[in-house]
């Protein structure tokens, strides 16, 4: 298992070491797709590292591959996982290649924008205000750079996709579903499979609230990464049956940097919306 | 030879007024006739030109028979503004005569053609109530497949099988429709059989699994498996899944046919549970029954 790639110093995206090492022990490991299972039964890990990196670009972890290759003299963006090989011809003399974490609503296709974190239930009363910490699913983006814009090239993930409804059949919505555990404190993950939200709960009802689930839409997720990837939001409790979920744009400790925001590199015609309204309850 | 004027007096004034009105033929000038096409021209290069910025800035997020319909009311538009500002000028005419002329044109075309007038108020009522769009897979009649377009006068279907039907408005209207896609999440139900002396707990605890490891089984609403019935060769197992509706798109999707039951198949089986197939036993009263033609006891 080894890594290469070459960084660009001086970057807004400079990393200072190109491979962390990590107790895989620590990691609340799942089963992926695209990685070998017995990858995660070593000791240790060696892990990508998101940043920019020159032209001529190798990653390689023992299952997975990602590499430019010329053919021709035309780049070719190269991806192998697991004997599949996913091959994408660039026509464009492109500068640099940037790889992120990016909103987890893409794969296997998009079927959704939305991204639903169910965690163990949580009751609040009126007036309180409590932040904790729970984790989302991580998609991996490769995009190429031209004269500072941003193109993507691909998308995969090492985490298992599940879909939910959120609401009903008629009148809901689907979700990418993720299962998260409640922290009090920042929890070890790896950064490939899962990131950190740091999520502040906010009662404005009359009333005590359960909640057990967050519905947050991905036209807003602002993500960083650094040591881990996470992101900030707030869930404001506006009665028993109705909240509003709200991205912020302040990075969360240990992520200095800011993640490509998928939908600008798409060049949708839609700004970031500021907040979800969860109206099909809370838990 | 008696003069028209002595035997017609009254249909001589009539004409003669006719004559004297000559803004109902007009005075129309080369000029206002250039103006005329002129100003068609113009309204049909506007209505081409903003239909173009409309596909580029809009293409990705309506639909595109919704765009054709937007853009076909920009054109009507233009094209009416066209006439409104020129033919009044060029024909001389009162809107009160304008109006008049196209009362008539109108009743006349509405009765000579009731079909139709009745496909057209089909189709505005099916623009109005909108139970479905175009990318919709829809089932109605004898006919089921994906909505390419609605039109004026009819809706243009095509089929699982690529053949393209197109269907009148008022018949579809009229008729009942079922679309596949108008909510976002559809449930599929499905049955296996497994062997009486099977363990049952441990059939749906495989399905289960595998349902659970499905991407696009949803996680709520949670999949049934469950004993629907005991018939005389198995116990029957069915499970109820969700699905969302932009993945099964139709009616009768094959990516669960060819993704989930291999895999209940291979897994029932790699736990030893069979999918038995229908037998009978039977039960003489006779252990040792005489055939026509012998004796008992004779070989």
């Amino acid at each position: 298992m080894w890594w290469c790639g070459n960084i660009l110093h001086g970057s807004p995206w400079r990393i200072p070491f190109p491979v962390l090492l990590v107790d895989s022990a620590a990691i609340n490991a799942q089963v992926h797709h695209c990685v070998s299972s017995h990858l995660l039964q070593t000791r240790t890990v060696l892990i990508l590292v998101y940043g920019r990196y020159d032209r001529g670009f190798s990653i390689t972890e023992e299952k997975i591959n990602l590499r430019i290759e010329q053919a021709d003299t035309i780049p070719v963006y190269v991806r192998e996982c697991k004997g599949a090989r996913i091959e994408k011809y660039l026509a464009a003399d492109y500068d640099a290649i940037h790889i992120h974490p990016v909103e987890p609503v893409n794969l296997p296709q998009e079927i959704t924008h939305h991204l639903e974190i169910s965690f163990p239930p949580i009751v609040i009363p009126s007036a309180a205000k409590k932040k904790f910490y729970v984790t989302f699913p991580v998609e991996i983006g490769v995009f190429f750079e031209i004269r500072g814009e941003m193109n993507i090239l691909d998308i995969f993930s090492l985490v298992p996709t599940k879909f939910s409804l959120y609401g009903l059949p008629g009148t809901g919505i689907i979700t990418r579903w993720h299962r998260s555990g409640i922290f009090g404190d920042i929890p070890v993950t790896d950064m490939h499979r899962e990131g950190v939200l740091e999520l502040t709960l906010i009662n404005n009802s009359a009333t005590t609230a359960e909640v057990s689930r967050a519905v947050l839409d991905s036209y807003g997720m602002q993500m960083f990464y650094g040591d881990r990837v996470g992101m900030t939001a707030t869930m404001e409790i506006i009665s028993p049956l109705i909240a509003s979920t709200t991205f912020a744009a302040l990075p969360p400790r240990g992520c200095p940097h800011r993640s490509i925001d998928l939908y600008a590199a798409r060049k949708f015609a839609i700004g970031p919306r500021k907040s979800f309204f969860m109206e099909s309850g809370m838990a | 030879m008696i003069p028209l004027p002595q035997v017609l007096p009254n249909t001589t004034i009539v004409i003669s007024h006719l004559s004297d009105e000559t803004n109902v033929i007009g005075t129309s000038s080369p000029r206002e006739i250039v103006l005329l096409f002129a100003s068609l021209a113009i309204a049909y290069l506007l209505g081409l030109a903003i239909a173009h910025y409309l596909k580029l800035k809009l293409s990705h997020r309506l639909k595109p028979d919704q765009l054709h319909l937007m853009n076909r009311v920009i054109m009507a538009i233009l094209f009416l503004v066209a006439f409104a500002i020129t033919i009044p000028a060029l024909l001389d005419l009162s809107y009160t005569l304008i109006l008049l002329v196209s009362f008539g044109i109108i009743a006349i075309i509405g009765i000579s053609s009731q079909k139709v007038i009745s496909n057209m108020v089909g189709g505005l009522a099916l623009v109005y109530e909108h139970p479905f769009a175009s990318g919709d897979f829809i089932s109605t009649g004898n006919v089921s497949g994906t909505v390419v377009s609605t039109r004026l006068f009819s809706v243009l279907v095509r089929t699982t099988s690529g053949v393209s039907v197109q269907i009148p408005n008022d018949q579809i209207y009229s008729s009942d429709v079922s679309n596949y896609y108008a909510n976002v999440a559809r449930r599929y139900e499905y049955v296996v059989g497994i062997r009486y002396k099977d363990d049952v707990k441990k059939a749906i605890g495989i399905i289960s699994g595998l349902l659970e490891d499905y991407t696009f089984v949803l996680k709520n609403p949670a999949p049934d498996v469950f004993v629907n019935d005991i018939d005389p060769d198995s116990v029957r197992v069915m499970f109820r899944i969700w699905f969302p509706s932009v993945w099964a798109k139709t009616k009768d999707d094959i990516s669960f046919q060819t993704e989930i039951l291999p895999r209940v198949k291979a897994a029932l089986e790699a736990a030893g549970i069979e999918i038995p197939y229908a037998h009978r036993e039977i039960l003489f009263a006779d252990p040792h029954p005489a055939l026509p033609g012998f004796r008992a006891g004779q070989k």
